[in-house]
């Protein structure tokens, strides 16, 4: 019985492991960097890094345009800026 | 082999065109509540326009994700901290308002300095559960699974402001 459930709790560990591996591979995809040697494979940790590092370029880039935005629509003519606005929005 | 063809949930180009439509949606609001405030501070324009950025990705995905779920969660709640609390007309108040709810919300289950996660995960997994939304106690799988639509939507919406600047920019 033990030597059952053992099997069962590799078998279950096991199949997560490939389920990781697989988002894992699919995360390296988005990033940038990491996309030029798909084919060699990275290691999960140095995925993980360059995720949370381009995580946080992301949220810089945010901040940034929002800041030139900001100033743009500060100064941005308004019937210049709706005129943009409607053909957007069609 | 092409690829099947993508719902248009995760589809890029109706995920940009939904997100362009919510992002001047909210730009369109923050214009029109433009007489209520001090709108000299570009600090504060700054800040708003960035929580309309996050608002409007959270909105375009609506519930079926747990950050996004956290980050309309966060919204409506400052909505309701700040109608109670006096609006403050310094600038740098709604910065660190928005900053400690980030921090009250997402660390509220972290009493300790070291967070070592239960598998004896550390490191870069702790990092990236403080970087995305709404995913703290959430199993490696779906940690995963959301840090992947995360940077999807984040990097869409990041376009979609390049393109806005470089359109307002131009005229």
């Amino acid at each position: 019985m033990s030597t059952r459930r053992s099997r069962s709790r590799q078998s279950a560990s096991r199949i997560s492991d490939d389920q990781i591996n697989d988002l894992v591979s699919k995360l390296q995809q988005l990033l940038p960097e990491i996309r030029t040697h798909r084919s060699d494979k990275v290691s999960a940790s140095k995925v993980l890094q360059e995720t949370c590092n381009y995580i946080r370029s992301l949220h810089r880039d945010i901040d940034s345009l929002s800041d030139r935005l900001a100033e743009l629509l500060e100064n941005a003519d308004p019937i210049q800026a709706s005129i943009i606005r409607s053909l957007l929005m069609q | 082999m092409s690829p099947p063809q993508q719902p248009s949930s995760t589809n890029p180009n109706s995920l940009k065109i939904r997100l362009t439509h919510r992002f001047l949606h909210n730009l369109n609001n923050l214009n029109k509540k433009r007489s209520n405030l001090d709108n000299t501070q570009i600090h504060r324009r700054s800040h708003r326009v960035k929580l309309a950025a996050y608002a409007s990705m959270a909105r375009v995905v609506g519930s079926r994700r747990a950050w996004s779920r956290a980050i309309l969660w966060k919204i409506r709640n400052r909505k309701v901290f700040t109608r109670n609390k006096r609006v403050d007309h310094k600038t740098t108040h709604h910065h660190h308002l928005a900053r400690s709810i980030k921090r009250r919300t997402t660390n509220h289950s972290n009493h300790k300095r070291e967070y070592v996660d239960p598998n004896g995960n550390s490191g870069q997994e702790v990092k990236l559960r403080k970087l995305v939304p709404g995913v703290e106690t959430m199993d490696a799988c779906g940690l995963l699974d959301e840090t992947a639509d995360y940077i999807k939507c984040l990097a869409t919406q990041v376009e979609v402001m390049r393109n806005l600047v470089d359109l307002y920019s131009t005229i």
